[in-house]
């Protein structure tokens, strides 16, 4: 299947929005209920982080991209996440729920991510990274976004919403181009690509990091009332979408975090029991101080729309 | 107005006035030379930005033909470059024969007469048997086309035209661009503002600029013993012929010299994000080289941050990035580089027949030796297409083609020639053979640089050593020429 990725650049390029664009003292604010406030917040810490952690993804791939254009669009998509964690916070300092300057503080689990992605990323595969991010969104837009808009009616939120779904939509389509593209090369690239994926300190960066931190969210977020019918669909988009593409289907990556992706959305799996749980578990107890200062990256965050 | 003269000399940067020097001490003097502006000095004249100065040492930055002994250190600032030209143009009594403020619009050759008539903006024509086109590489400049640029309402400048009645203190700064030119200007903008933010889109390789003082024993030793300073120029010279086995050819010393540059970046920037923002992604010489040892500690400065983020919007107050922050300042300075006509010229050339050298060159310029082109008899450029250097001072490569141009105008004035113009067949092997050359080096190893056309034709570089360029424009055969003779 051929693919326009100059024309996809350039629709990248003309749908740029700011923070600056959105009034955030418009009214709305207010239906926020103390109630939902803690989980909200928690909510969208979570949320603010997989955004920074998917826009350190992007800055990954962008090196790793097989052509220049690819290599643009994801430069834009790595700034566009960055974007959407600083609209989140925007909109958390809205509701009330961070000081002036402030950034909630992440979780062990995404700590750990973050150390992993700052320390492996480089390592890691194209196909690996390529898939990863777009099972990562399909989680993302497919149930942690809707599920926020069923929950939140403040307009600004659901214009917020509006710019990063629209967004969103672009990164899926090209995520999925690029599966399509990488899955039509040789055998033998796919052979070497999936066994860089076995090298130890990525298959533990994805085991003891990426498991873990996938379903302490789930947990959260199934547990502030996300029916799990909309994680079982967010997956189905997924599959549904990578296997569209024979060339896709032939991506090792791709089969592996599909088996994943069931068996997150799955309780009743064994996946939980003897390798998900145990690994919250052991990372709850996990001393964050041992991974040392946060990767200036992780800092760059900021719910003002404007810097002088 | 129409003036005829013998020759036509179009620029009074450092080729036009060389051109005329060498014109001159080959015995013709019936020339003009016409400067659109009101003063010599070029690129030197207009790049007037803090920080502006030549990443060539001076020795070899400089004509052989004007030794300057007084070079007060090895890197010298753009005034002192501009000074050197002010004098040079007294020492050798050109300055009447330049007519200032007379900007060339037109060119066009006379088949019948073998003369060249130039229009300049103000109506006046002048007629010539030779024209030297001494126009310069990088002599303009423009604002890029980025969305929003007539919304902005605070200050903005480019880089080549810099405003020095606008006072930097306590300013929020922007500088778009992270080139040749930027990396001399942020330093001295983070000494001066407020804050500085830096726009880069591709980071370049940088390596480490040490720029000591001559000291006064050593100009003395120069102005004394002259030979001296040929012998340091000639050295200096070499060591950077050196340079080509790694800038011009993509090979194991490119790898070396990469190396060499990422250590210097990790001694000099601790934060590895902003190390790795800061590591080019292509491989080295591909975009021009910078050489500063005051960029990285600049960027690191408390008031002065790098952005990376895409730059999609000016606005009414500042810069809109993709990240969705709109970064507010006082003034944005443009340094985003210079219109490079490797696909075009400055103004309408009418040659032989009416053919147009713009349509020609629409592809990507091409001429033989970089100086002739064929269907343009009598028409030579300085800095023309493919005489670029990667590695080595321009300077050594416009004094080669000036002395090759002076040898074809003695020639046509000796034999009383009404045209000599390069054949085509020549001038095509020469670009055949070029062009294949040019697939070995650094240039077009696969990044988008200023080099090359946007459809990745290489029009602006040559293929290899300085000496191999000098040598090659040495003797002008006659045989590569056409040579029509008068009446």
């Amino acid at each position: 299947m051929a693919h326009d990725f100059d024309t996809m650049l350039r629709t990248i390029k003309d749908k740029q929005w700011s923070l600056a664009d959105v009034d955030w003292d418009a009214p709305g604010a207010e239906t926020i209920t103390d109630e939902q406030r803690p989980k909200l917040k928690q909510f969208m810490a979570d949320l603010v982080w997989i955004e920074n952690i998917g826009a350190m993804g992007f800055a990954a791939l962008a090196d790793k991209a097989p052509t220049e254009t690819i290599k643009q669009i994801y430069k834009y998509f790595h700034a566009e996440e960055q974007k959407h964690a600083n609209a989140e916070l925007a909109l958390m300092k809205r509701w009330g729920m961070l000081d002036d300057g402030e950034t909630p503080e992440p979780t062990v689990q995404v700590k750990m991510a973050i150390w992993v992605l700052d320390n492996f990323s480089d390592d890691m595969p194209l196909t690996g990274l390529a898939t990863l991010i777009p099972m990562l969104e399909c989680a993302l837009d497919g149930a942690l976004v809707k599920f926020l808009l069923d929950e939140v009616s403040d307009p600004v939120c659901h214009e917020v919403f509006r710019h990063i779904n629209s967004d969103e939509s672009r990164h899926i389509a090209v995520d999925f181009q690029v599966l399509d593209v990488v899955g039509a090369g040789p055998v033998r690239r796919q052979l070497i690509e999936s066994a860089a994926v076995l090298k130890p300190q990525v298959l533990l960066g994805l085991i003891v990091v990426f498991v873990p931190l996938l379903n302490k969210m789930r947990d959260n977020i199934v547990a502030m009332g996300l029916s799990e019918q909309k994680l079982y669909n967010a997956v189905k988009r997924f599959v549904s979408n990578g296997d569209r593409s024979a060339n896709t289907r032939r991506i090792p990556a791709y089969q592996m975090f599909k088996q994943q992706a069931r068996m997150v959305i799955d309780r009743t799996h064994p996946y939980h029991r003897f390798l998900a749980d145990p690994l919250v578990k052991l990372t709850n107890a996990f001393p964050a101080r041992l991974l040392g200062k946060p990767p200036s990256w992780s800092k760059e965050l900021t719910h003002e729309p404007v810097d002088r | 107005m129409n003036t005829t003269t013998g020759v036509l000399v179009i620029g009074a940067g450092f080729s036009g006035l060389g051109t005329a020097i060498r014109l001159s001490q080959a015995g013709i003097t019936d020339f003009v030379i016409c400067e659109r502006a009101g003063d010599v000095g070029g690129t030197w004249r207009d790049n007037t930005y803090p920080g502006a100065g030549c990443d060539v040492p001076s020795l070899v930055y400089s004509y052989s033909f004007a030794p300057n002994p007084n070079w007060s250190r090895a890197y010298s600032g753009g005034a002192e470059i501009l000074a050197y030209i002010r004098h040079m143009t007294d020492q050798f009594g050109l300055r009447e024969r330049i007519r200032f403020n007379t900007d060339i619009t037109r060119l066009v050759y006379d088949d019948d007469t073998g003369t060249w008539t130039a229009s300049t903006k103000d109506g006046h024509t002048i007629t010539a048997r030779a024209v030297v086109s001494a126009v310069g590489a990088l002599a303009n400049a423009s604002y890029p086309g980025i969305d929003g640029l007539d919304t902005y309402r605070g200050h903005t400048m480019l880089s080549s035209a810099w405003d020095h009645s606008y006072d930097f203190t306590g300013k929020h700064v922007a500088v778009i661009g992270t080139g040749a030119s930027a990396v001399q200007i942020v330093p001295e903008l983070v000494a001066m503002a407020a804050t500085v933010k830096v726009f880069q889109r591709t980071p370049g390789w940088v390596l480490p600029k040490a720029n000591p003082h001559h000291p006064s024993w050593l100009t003395e030793l120069f102005r004394r013993v002259p030979t001296t300073q040929t012998a340091l120029r000639q050295a200096l010279f070499y060591g950077h012929e050196a340079m080509a086995l790694g800038v011009v050819w993509d090979s194991a010393v490119t790898t070396l010299l990469q190396q060499v540059s990422r250590r210097y970046l990790r001694r000099a920037v601790a934060d590895p994000w902003l190390r790795r923002r800061l590591t080019p992604d292509y491989r080295m010489g591909c975009k021009r080289i910078l050489i500063t040892s005051d960029y990285y500690p600049a960027l690191q400065a408390p008031n002065c941050k790098l952005i990376t983020w895409p730059i999609y919007a000016l606005s009414a107050n500042g810069i809109r990035t993709a990240e969705g922050i709109e970064h507010q300042v006082d003034c944005v300075v443009f340094a985003t580089g210079f219109d490079v006509y490797n696909a075009g010229t400055p103004f309408p050339i009418s040659g032989s027949g009416g053919r147009v050298l713009g349509d020609e060159w629409l592809a990507g310029a091409k001429a033989y030796k970089s100086v002739a082109v064929a269907g343009y008899p009598n028409l030579f450029f300085t800095l023309g297409p493919n005489s670029g250097p990667g590695h080595n001072s321009l300077l050594v490569y416009s004094e080669a083609q000036i002395d090759y141009i002076v040898q074809a105008i003695s020639l046509i004035r000796r034999d009383g020639l009404r045209s000599l113009e390069v054949r085509k067949d020549v001038q095509e092997e020469f670009n055949r053979d070029l062009q294949r050359r040019l697939a070995r080096t650094t240039w077009n190893s696969g990044c988008s640089s200023w080099y090359l056309t946007g459809d990745g034709f290489n029009a602006t570089m040559y293929p290899g050593f300085a000496t191999q360029y000098a040598r090659g424009l040495a003797t002008l055969d006659p045989d590569d020429y056409l040579a029509t003779k008068a009446g």
